[in-house]
């Protein structure tokens, strides 16, 4: 027998060792892990219909270690929180940038999770963190307990979390020129941000004091904020800085800001902040 | 020599050789018992699977639910009283004894996988007290609440209680069965600590003591209703013996953690007696340990010398600052409320900032009030006498001024001043602990009321 038969049977040999192998496998049985859903409640699916179906986000309130840092001394929202909350949520953002960016816009680029935490994330410095972006898939609102729908100033800043996030989201889906904006105020970030004064910090062209924190902080807050308020109350603002040069400043980055909606989402900055005032005057009002 | 031979090998030889390793090889690979060794009978997910139901059963078989003194941290912090009833449905009724608040509330429980079965209170309710990391009983747990948890490893079933360790800091928990009892009764737990603490005007003193069935050691036991815990130093001279207890309350007894350890008895609840307002641990043998009130400090101590500074030396001067010590533990409740009564008479954006007295040479001394939101400082003059038996100060008025001139006696401070000159004197003691910053703390206490202020030294 020439070397290339010999070959040939051993060959053989092996594919019918390798099929036969695999006989005695056992198959695979029933699953012995339990399946079964948890009862949905009223919330549940108040949530599904609400958030779920049309925008594919979970509102998640039930606690989940692995949805919050354990290092942290959190707690899950109270029950009848969480409807009113989302509710705000909903109408401020969700209902805003969908009316200016079209009906998919938010389904698009839009966390996947909302997180809902009851109490306040307090730093060991003293300050609160009132909201967590992660990887653009999660937003996490701290304080739900304590959101007063009739109260314009708690609403607007439980708000102005979100819009700061969803921000941050934004910018991790397309980048904004981090380089063009570090120029306008290059020297005047710092970590102890919490200590300045919010004068001087609007002096020096930024629209808060956590804008100082870094340059996508600023751009997040520079966003936020413009969103947050009206249009007379963000004029008040520029208004209110008396150092030209810092005006000048605060208003490149709103014009860098309007830009970026405008070239990364086609979406006109100033008709969303007028269609989030006016969902918040609802709000407040219903 | 090997690397020669393969060199001489013919390379058909190295084919053959290398085909007969592989039918080896797979020959080998057809036993199919890939079974790691069994320690258990059966597997990882049916074990875990098993636990959760036995948990599930074991939660839920309690007629009348679990009560359990939950320590978060008795290094630092006392124990809450919580009960529950569990239901099938993933509801479960609770009660905590965290503050006056003791009615029962309804929340969600689930039965959790992570590293192991776990016990989660998953939607708000009074356990979540103890996580709120805005919620915190001293500065340095700012960010960290009462270190609480709300989820509870679960670690199997001792004597029909079911043990859990806290998810985060691993504490051990015990769930015991309630009673019908426990429920209604669990409001009294406040009760207890009113009595722990006594009111207003209980004597400022209180000591631990401890009969090992031979002798007797004596402790100034001090707690604080703030943190839930206490601090008992030995008396004895030159001992720097320190028990430190989490105390959690029934509506009978206060229970400690750690246990005292007398000899190689564990004592841990104290029973409380009306009669004597003290409460007390009976072991065996004549041991007992049990916690009382007394008059005067439990040692006199030349303390007081440092408001007589000798002729040409400086001032010595002490402060009660609000900003920093208004939470001291130290502070008496008459204290408290008298500050308090000042600072409610005051208009909204003033309250009192410091009380702080100065001692000069030659037996003068200023108690300055000063205050915040604008309004001028006071001071009284007075002049300080020693009573060397009582080793006591007492402070006599002289005339109060404003720093430059003579004012007429503030009637809203009048309290708070007739405490420092107590006409039987004021005890001082230099406090061994420090609070925020490395001043020596000295308090000064009324020797004939339940008057005791916490100062700052500041030289």
């Amino acid at each position: 027998m020439k070397i290339v038969k010999q070959y040939k049977a051993i060959f053989l040999l092996f594919g019918v060792l390798s099929i036969v192998s695999c006989a005695h496998e056992d198959q695979p049985g029933e699953s012995r892990l339990d399946y079964t859903q948890p009862q949905k409640t009223e919330l549940d699916n108040w949530i599904t219909v609400n958030y779920l179906n049309p925008y594919n986000i979970n509102a998640q309130y039930r606690w989940n270690q692995n949805a919050v840092d354990n290092n942290r001394f959190l707690f899950p929202p109270m029950i009848d929180k969480v409807q009113p909350a989302l509710e705000v949520v909903k109408q401020i953002w969700l209902d805003s940038y969908s009316a200016v960016g079209g009906a998919d816009f938010v389904k698009k680029v839009a966390p996947r999770e909302i997180v809902l935490v009851g109490g306040v994330n307090s730093n060991t410095n003293g300050t609160r963190t009132l909201g967590i972006a992660d990887s653009g898939q999660r937003i996490t609102l701290f304080e739900v307990d304590y959101l007063n729908k009739k109260n314009r100033a708690n609403v607007t800043e439980f708000v102005h979390t979100i819009q700061h996030e969803y921000v941050h989201i934004l910018n991790q889906n397309k980048p904004f020129d981090e380089q063009a904006w570090q120029k306008i105020s290059p020297g005047d970030y710092t970590g102890t941000w919490h200590l300045e004064v919010l004068e001087d910090s609007r002096n020096l062209g930024f629209v808060t004091n956590y804008a100082r924190n870094n340059v996508t902080e600023d751009f997040a807050e520079t966003a936020s904020t413009i969103l947050t308020s009206s249009k007379a109350e963000y004029a008040a603002i520029l208004a209110s800085i008396t150092d030209p040069i810092g005006r000048a400043k605060l208003q490149m980055k709103e014009a860098m800001v309007v830009k970026y909606y405008k070239d990364a989402f086609n979406i006109d900055f100033y008709a969303l902040r007028d269609a989030a005032e006016k969902n918040t005057t609802n709000v407040i009002n219903n | 020599m090997y690397n020669l031979n393969i060199k001489f090998m013919k390379v058909k030889n190295i084919l053959k050789f290398l085909t007969a390793c592989s039918v080896l090889l797979l020959l080998g690979s057809c036993n199919n018992n890939t079974d790691a060794e069994d320690i258990f009978n059966k597997t990882p997910t049916e074990r875990l699977n098993e636990q959760k139901s036995e948990l599930k059963d074991a939660l839920l078989a309690s007629e009348f639910g679990w009560k359990a003194v939950y320590f978060t941290d008795d290094t630092q912090l006392g124990g809450y009283t919580h009960l529950f009833k569990f239901s099938a449905d993933g509801k479960v009724q609770m009660a905590s004894d965290f503050d006056d608040d003791t009615a029962v509330y309804q929340s969600d429980y689930s039965i959790a996988l992570g590293s192991t079965v776990s016990l989660l209170f998953e939607t708000y309710n009074r356990i979540h007290l103890l996580s709120d990391s805005n919620s915190y009983p001293t500065t340095a747990l700012r960010g960290k609440g009462y270190l609480g948890d709300f989820q509870f490893l679960y670690y199997g079933q001792e004597n029909g209680d079911i043990l859990f360790k806290s998810n985060r800091l691993v504490r051990d928990i015990r769930f015991v069965k309630a009673t019908a009892q426990d429920w209604a009764d669990l409001s009294k737990n406040l009760v207890t600590e009113e009595n722990l603490v006594g009111n207003i005007n209980s004597p400022l003193y209180k000591l631990l003591e401890i009969n090992d069935g031979a002798n007797v050691k004596k402790y100034d036991f001090s707690f604080s209703s703030i943190t839930r815990f206490a601090v008992a130093k030995s008396i004895d001279a030159g001992s720097s013996e320190a028990i430190s207890v989490g105390v959690g309350y029934t509506p009978t007894s206060i229970v400690l953690s750690p246990a005292l350890e007398v000899g190689s008895q564990k004592l841990s609840n104290f029973v409380y007696d009306a009669a004597t307002s003290s409460f007390t641990a009976t072991g065996t043998g004549g041991v007992t340990a049990s916690i009382k009130y007394s008059n005067a400090p439990l040692v006199l101590t030349d303390d007081y010398k440092v408001a007589l500074p000798a002729a040409g030396s400086p001032t010595n001067a002490f402060g009660y600052i609000a900003a920093n010590l208004a939470n001291a533990p130290t502070n008496s409740p008459l204290c408290i409320q008298l500050l308090n009564e000042i600072n409610a008479s005051l208009p909204a954006t003033q309250k009192v900032n410091r009380v702080q007295i100065t001692f000069a040479p030659g037996g003068i001394a200023d108690i300055m009030y000063s205050f915040t939101g604008g309004r001028a400082t006071v001071y009284h003059r007075v002049t300080v006498t020693e009573d060397a038996v009582n080793k006591t100060i007492i402070l006599k008025n002289s005339f109060w001024h404003n720093g430059s001139a003579i004012v007429t006696a503030p009637a809203l401070l009048k309290n708070i001043d007739d405490k420092l000159l107590d006409p039987k004197g004021l005890y001082v003691i230099k406090e061994s602990f420090r609070i925020q910053f490395v001043n020596t703390i000295y308090t000064f206490s009324g020797a004939s009321s339940s008057f005791r202020i916490t100062t700052y030294a500041f030289q």
